[in-house]
């Protein structure tokens, strides 16, 4: 194949019907009613689109609301204009430096930022976008204060200065395409499924393994990159820079673009740049009012099409020409890992508030063996397990897996290291296939992302669990049973030594406990080590070798199911129920 | 100035914060959800007081239950428009939906009013007394004496009455409350139009030494959410807290360093308790994570 088709190819893969469409009525609106007020508008709804691409980074594909990037977009125009008035430098220098000055300022602020919680994270970037306005203002010696800086020159391009009209147009489109090819390439394959386990269900993407840190840093600092390049961009068309590039307005135009285009389509942005760039013109007649179009755009497409015009054009496209899923794909075998490590807890300790979770747990767990924990609710056994996986910090104590003390390290370490796990209530993203499910839990970078090779894994993993007959069906779609196995053959793509169950059989029939046992003993057999959690004891007579029953956080029974049920201290904790016949749940 | 002199000041700019933290965290309790547009409520009270004044000249205590009434029929609308079409959906989806409100307010008020500055008659007079050497405006005064007023008859409201007790019960979980006959759809209702009215007394309280333009809100809005933020997410006490001590900050620290040097040490000072405490400085509600 030579490069140009290579190239074709490359390109051919992002192009279809509508799209081909889209530029095409994009190309010709200026050609056919090109005055200079329709390319200056068009100008500047390219350069929100860029805005918009890079924002669609952070809000959209990894589900954080920023509310910093009219601040980058803000920074990045004043670096260009100052730098361009000070220095007489060219595009090809204040380009670079404004990417430079954003994704410093990006990184800088997303170590502290970036693992807050959402509202708290809405708020931080607020305020380092209030801080940055702030600075403009007042900075008056560098950014001219409240006036800014007017008389910027023309966008130069090594000596080729490039004017107002057609010329500046087709560069910001230009860049504005590249900008959007590089978006759908960084996204594609693996990284869609990865990122929409980041946004739906953080804390599964980091049991998974995900490096969710590192996914969010990315998206963060490329929103700010593209932040950066669109302010450099406005500032040569407008020619001027002044606080209100910062203000909150540009950001509120942003985040009205996004979600009514679309989050997480390329498209999406471009459109919704383009409509929101001219909504304030065609709502002209109402004069005062006109800004008001704006709020009830933005009100009426979250209430009513949150997905937005290009997610609602491919729902409708879906409903009127439904398309046969694709065959399933060719299923690659996981290696499983054998357990080699052993798993040693020593005096381990959690205590929330008052109460002692675990209050001084001993626990050694051989490679390959399979532990049962029971225990009445509240008892301490998904604190247990939540210790061992890193979702919480324990008090004090140790935790030594392979020889090493993991007790404190973060969930998705602890997951490179062999440990997985499930969840008491499954987390799964529902409008995602079966197959994008398993496969995102293999997500380890953008050096591997074949997202076939993904696919094939999970085409394994999903045959070895049962599910290999429908793996394009959407998760939201399954009945509870299926819905555990899938998480469980998300757990196993990272190919663990050792796998911790949070009460798998909660909810799921006769027929069904039946079948889960059958396929974790097979686990089991492969040298998998299992740490289940149960309130089903005869479930677990069937799985695990050895039961620990817990009660208060400490361990008060050790040995074979048929030990536990005669050790008079567990009849005591249960209340002298019988505990085969205690109800599974809760 | 004297320190104890600039306390007094901030303790009426912080009285008026209080009153918007608590719509703040009562509608953050009852959905989960940020309202954004809680500042911009203000500065619709201030117009509201505005108008209202043109119409019928008369000192700003008789102008509230006018204020109260309108904003809290406001309140309804809003959430009737940007919540309750999306209590299923993520939180992040009002958070969304309530700053497409703040657009809405803020242009229609520039639209019936336009941007310059207005102001409303005190609350009962103008002027000041002078108390050992300090300066204390008769406004200052009625600012603090309305909010306690109104936090602690809001205090009373959820603590003493059936209504409030309900409307606690929904914020606290609402399938529970749904299922035990509480009438959530209304209380949620209800949370709102309080919000709003508490927000408008704010700004009915403060267009009169500091003015109201349309775009007012976004200050508020933070200031509120600082306040929530720093005194504990859901903690209500807590927003009642953090509203005081940004107001006292902002005030203390302007005078000494200017007022943009104030502000950007509020947000540092926020960042900083958002990395070393999330949970605010006087700790989230036990088993509250929002």
């Amino acid at each position: 194949m030579s490069a140009a088709t290579r190239i074709a190819a490359w390109l051919g893969r992002d192009l279809n019907a509508p799209l081909a469409l889209g530029t095409v009525a994009l190309v010709a609106w200026p050609l056919i009613g090109g005055d200079a007020y329709t390319l200056r508008l068009l100008t500047i709804a390219g350069i929100y689109a860029l805005a918009a691409l890079g924002y669609q980074f952070i809000f959209g594909h990894a589900g954080a609301l920023s509310l910093a990037q009219g601040a980058f977009f803000g920074i990045g125009a004043y670096v260009a204009g100052i730098l361009s008035v000070r220095t007489g430098a060219g595009f090809e220098i204040t380009l670079p430096a404004s990417i430079l000055v954003t994704a410093g300022v990006a990184c800088a602020v997303a170590l502290p930022v970036l693992r807050l919680q959402s509202h708290y994270f809405a708020l931080a970037t607020l305020g380092i976008a209030q801080v940055v306005l702030l600075l403009a203002v007042n900075w008056v010696t560098v950014t001219g204060g409240a006036n800014g800086i007017a008389g910027i020159p023309a966008l130069e391009l090594f000596g080729w200065s490039v004017g107002r009209g057609w010329p500046m147009l087709v560069l910001v489109w230009s860049i504005v395409a590249a900008g959007a090819l590089l978006a759908r390439r960084l996204i594609r394959g693996l990284a869609g499924p990865a990122l929409a386990l980041l946004r739906e269900q953080p804390l599964a993407a980091d049991a998974a393994g995900l490096d969710a840190g590192r996914l969010r840093l990315v998206a963060f600092v490329m929103s700010a990159i593209y932040g950066g390049v669109a302010g450099a961009l406005q500032v040569h068309t407008v020619r001027v820079v002044s606080p209100e590039v910062l203000e909150f307005p540009v950001m509120v135009a942003l985040l009205a673009i996004v979600v009514i285009g679309g989050r997480t389509s390329a498209a999406g942005a471009i459109l919704g740049a383009i409509l929101l760039i001219h909504l304030p013109e065609w709502f002209r007649p109402l004069e005062k009012y006109y800004l008001l179009a704006y709020g009830v755009a933005l009100l009426a497409t979250i209430v009513a099409a949150p997905w937005g015009l290009i997610g609602a054009a491919r729902r409708l496209r879906a409903r009127l020409f439904p398309e046969a899923p694709p065959a399933p794909p060719a299923a690659r075998a996981v290696a499983p890992r054998p357990a080699r490590a052993a798993l040693e807890i020593r005096a381990l300790v959690k205590h929330f508030g008052g109460v002692e979770a675990i209050d001084g747990v001993d626990l050694v767990v051989a490679p390959g063996a399979s532990i049962g924990i029971i225990g009445a609710n509240g008892s301490g056994k998904t604190t247990l397990l939540n210790l061992i996986a890193g979702a919480e910090r324990p008090d004090s104590g140790r935790i030594d897996w392979g020889g090493r003390d993991i007790a404190g390290m973060r969930p998705g370490l602890i997951a490179a290291a062999g440990i997985a796990r499930t969840f008491q209530g499954v987390k799964l993203v529902d409008d995602l296939s079966v197959l994008d499910n398993v496969a995102a839990g293999r997500w380890r970078g953008w050096r591997d992302a074949s997202l076939a090779l993904a696919h094939g894994e999970a085409m394994a993993l999903l045959d070895r669990v049962g599910l290999g007959a429908d793996p394009w069906q959407p998760c939201g779609a399954l009945p509870p049973g299926l819905r555990r196995r899938v998480e469980i053959a998300r757990a196993l793509i990272g190919r663990p030594s050792m796998l911790l169950l949070d009460e798998p059989a909660a909810g799921l029939t006769g027929a069904e406990r039946q079948e889960l046992a059958a396929l974790l003993r097979a686990l089991a057999g492969d040298g998998l080590t299992l740490i289940v959690v149960e309130h089903d004891l005869e479930f677990l007579e069937g799985v695990a070798e050895r039961l620990i029953c817990l009660e208060r956080g400490r361990i008060i029974a050790d040995g074979t199911a048929a030990d536990i049920r005669r050790d008079p201290a567990v009849i005591a904790a249960w209340l002298g129920s019988v505990p085969a016949t205690t109800p599974a749940g809760g | 100035m004297d320190v104890l002199q600039l306390a007094i000041n901030g303790l009426a700019l912080g009285a008026a914060y209080a009153l918007v933290a608590l719509g703040f965290v009562l509608i953050l309790n009852a959905t989960s959800a940020v309202n954004f547009a809680q500042g911009d409520l203000v500065a619709a009270g201030g117009f509201a007081a505005v108008a209202i004044a043109g119409l019928v000249p008369a000192p700003g205590i008789v102008l509230l239950p006018l204020v109260v009434m309108l904003m809290a029929a406001v309140g309804l609308v809003v959430c009737a428009l940007a919540y309750w079409p999306l209590r299923d959906r993520p939180p992040v989806a009002v958070f969304i939906s309530t700053i497409a409100v703040g657009i809405i307010i803020q242009n229609g008020l520039n639209g019936l009013f336009g941007a310059e500055p207005r102001t409303v008659p005190p609350v009962i007079a103008g002027g000041h007394l002078k108390v050992l050497g300090l300066v204390v405006a008769h406004q200052s005064l009625a600012i603090v004496a309305v909010a306690a007023i109104l936090v602690t008859a809001v205090h009373i409201f959820l603590a003493r009455t059936q209504a409030g007790r309900m409307m606690r019960a929904t914020a606290q979980d609402r399938p529970v409350a749904a299922a035990l006959g509480v009438p959530v759809a209304a209380m949620v209702a209800l949370t709102f139009a309080l919000a709003a009215a508490l927000a408008g007394t704010a700004g009915l309280l403060l267009a009169n030494q500091y003015f109201v333009t349309p775009t007012d809100g976004t200050n508020f809005i933070v200031k509120a959410y600082i306040a929530v933020v720093i005194g504990g997410w859901g903690r209500v006490g807590g927003a009642l807290a953090g509203a005081l001590l940004v107001a006292l900050f902002e005030t203390i620290v302007a005078a000494w360093a200017g007022h943009s040097v104030a502000m950007a040490l509020l947000y540092g000072a926020l960042l900083v308790i958002l990395v070393v405490r999330p949970q605010g400085l006087f700790g989230e509600p036990v088993g509250r994570r929002a």
